[in-house]
């Protein structure tokens, strides 16, 4: 089958963000305040240091919780648009 | 800028090659092995084949192509002789290896005597097979993972095991994923926490939900226990194979069950869609009738959230270019992750299993990322000696 691209990112495509503590960037795009998609890279969760693994039977998952705030912060500052902020 | 001062006025088309005829490369779920332990061979459909699955002497069970190499008998509808299972038309022996190990009549076995053999895997109760196209043997770090808790642990019931058959690609199932959207409609579910992540071979959901009491008519009516809410992380492992590690939260506490969601296809255009819940005994293990009834009341309501989808998939159309909006869940990179087992290993790109991830997180309210936004730009525009401006908000 041929790949697709998703519809939604021929306009407003995904933005390079930097983690404030280990220097991996990804691609992040938010279509709302409340949500955030992350495309990471081979390179970039290699380069991670503060992964934590989760535990599913208590509805956790693994997460990077600097590159997490380092999203909310790149939005705060006006670097990460956010498509629909509600006004 | 409108769809028409823009010159995009035109009907969108709906696209969509036909669905592959190869199948899904990775471990898929067959059924509950108790089922598979009469003493007989069993026929089973799947990957566009007729299979038989027979246990031998060792406890082993072993799945090959059912056609007898020799004259094509139906292995499946023959005995088990030994660690064999027997032609029903020659009496040809055929070993969970695949090869003819003996002919009744004949003195000597011919050359080339193999048929296909998958392979397979016995955990917490169910048979898995191993299917690749290209067929080698399993990857190594694809293997499905014990379920955490399950009918192997004290204290949690033994499967509530339902199977159908769906006549529709399975790629319609996985679509299910992603899509926040049909909770609400079609499950009437209330997610305020929803993540996707696809990583490797693994594609994950995690969701945090709140039952609409008053839009579940068809759980009262099966007298299903009044539900607040529940948290589910659903890994699939590979392209068939889901665990759901579910909590569900009642009024006077949480319960903890696995739900098993899998299937294999029995051709392009059908699979056997099969759900098994385990759940961890409220009462503890002196209870274990009431335990194993309210696990039955929870497989009907899977069943009906089923039933709704298959509903829809009987009357919609394969659609290659869905037209998304904001809202709407990673449809196109579920997909993307999905393809991965469709193509040989060689073909395997890095944007097929780099990881990716989809979050709503709803906890902190729009006012509050707004009065951060503006105390940001009260900070930055003092630091540069100018008054804020006011923010349209």
């Amino acid at each position: 089958m041929t790949l697709r691209a998703d519809n939604r990112l021929a306009d407003a495509p995904m933005h390079p963000v930097g983690c404030r503590s280990c220097g991996a960037t990804v691609l992040a795009r938010k279509s709302s305040w409340h949500q955030t998609s992350v495309q990471w890279t081979a390179e970039a969760m290699a380069s991670c240091t503060s992964w934590v693994a989760g535990c599913p039977s208590r509805g956790q998952l693994p997460a990077c919780q600097d590159l997490r705030d380092s999203i909310a912060q790149a939005v705060v500052a006006g670097e990460l648009p956010v498509l629909d902020d509600g006004s | 800028m409108t769809a028409l001062d823009n010159g995009i006025d035109e009907v969108r088309k709906i696209e969509f090659e036909a669905a592959p005829t190869r199948y899904a490369r990775g471990w898929h779920c067959v059924g509950l092995e108790k089922n598979f332990r009469d003493g007989k061979p069993h026929t089973i459909t799947a990957f566009g084949k007729k299979l038989v699955v027979y246990a031998d002497s060792q406890g082993g069970l072993n799945v090959l192509d059912a056609y007898c190499r020799h004259m094509g008998g139906d292995l499946s509808q023959g005995t088990i002789k030994g660690d064999e299972v027997a032609c029903p038309f020659h009496d040809w022996r055929w070993g969970g290896d695949g090869r003819c190990k003996q002919i009744p009549y004949s003195r000597r076995v011919p050359m080339r005597a193999r048929t296909q053999a998958w392979p397979t895997l016995l955990q917490d109760g169910m048979v898995f097979v191993w299917n690749d196209p290209e067929g080698n043997p399993p990857i190594e770090g694809q293997e499905i993972p014990a379920v955490d808790g399950g009918p192997g642990t004290a204290g949690w019931t033994d499967w509530a095991w339902y199977q159908t058959r769906v006549d529709t690609n399975c790629r319609e199932i996985i679509d299910n994923m992603v899509d926040m959207a049909h909770f609400f409609y079609v499950h009437h579910a209330f997610p305020t926490y929803f993540k996707n992540v696809f990583d490797g071979h693994t594609a994950t959901q995690l969701q945090k939900g709140v039952s609409r009491d008053d839009l579940r008519p068809q759980e009262k009516a099966i007298g299903a226990p009044r539900r607040l809410g529940n948290t589910s992380v659903a890994t699939y492992h590979g392209p068939s194979f889901m665990i759901d590690d579910l909590l569900y939260h009642y009024a006077d506490g949480d319960v903890r069950t696995v739900l098993i969601n899998c299937h294999y296809p029995v051709d392009e255009h059908s699979f056997v869609l099969q759900y098994g819940i385990s759940m961890e005994r409220p009462n503890g293990p002196e209870d274990p009738v009431e335990a194993e009834r309210l696990a039955q009341k929870m497989i009907d309501t899977v069943r009906l959230g089923f039933e709704q989808d298959v509903e829809i998939w009987k009357n919609k159309t394969r659609i290659d270019n869905p037209l998304l909006c904001e809202e709407d869940g990673p449809v196109y990179q579920l997909r993307r992750w999905y393809e991965q087992f469709y193509v040989d290993v060689a073909d395997v790109t890095p944007e097929m299993t780099q990881r990716f991830e989809f979050e709503l997180d709803t906890s902190k309210p729009n006012e509050a990322w707004r009065r951060e936004v503006e105390e940001n730009l009260a900070r930055k525009a003092s630091a540069e000696g100018r008054v804020p401006q006011a923010q349209g908000v």
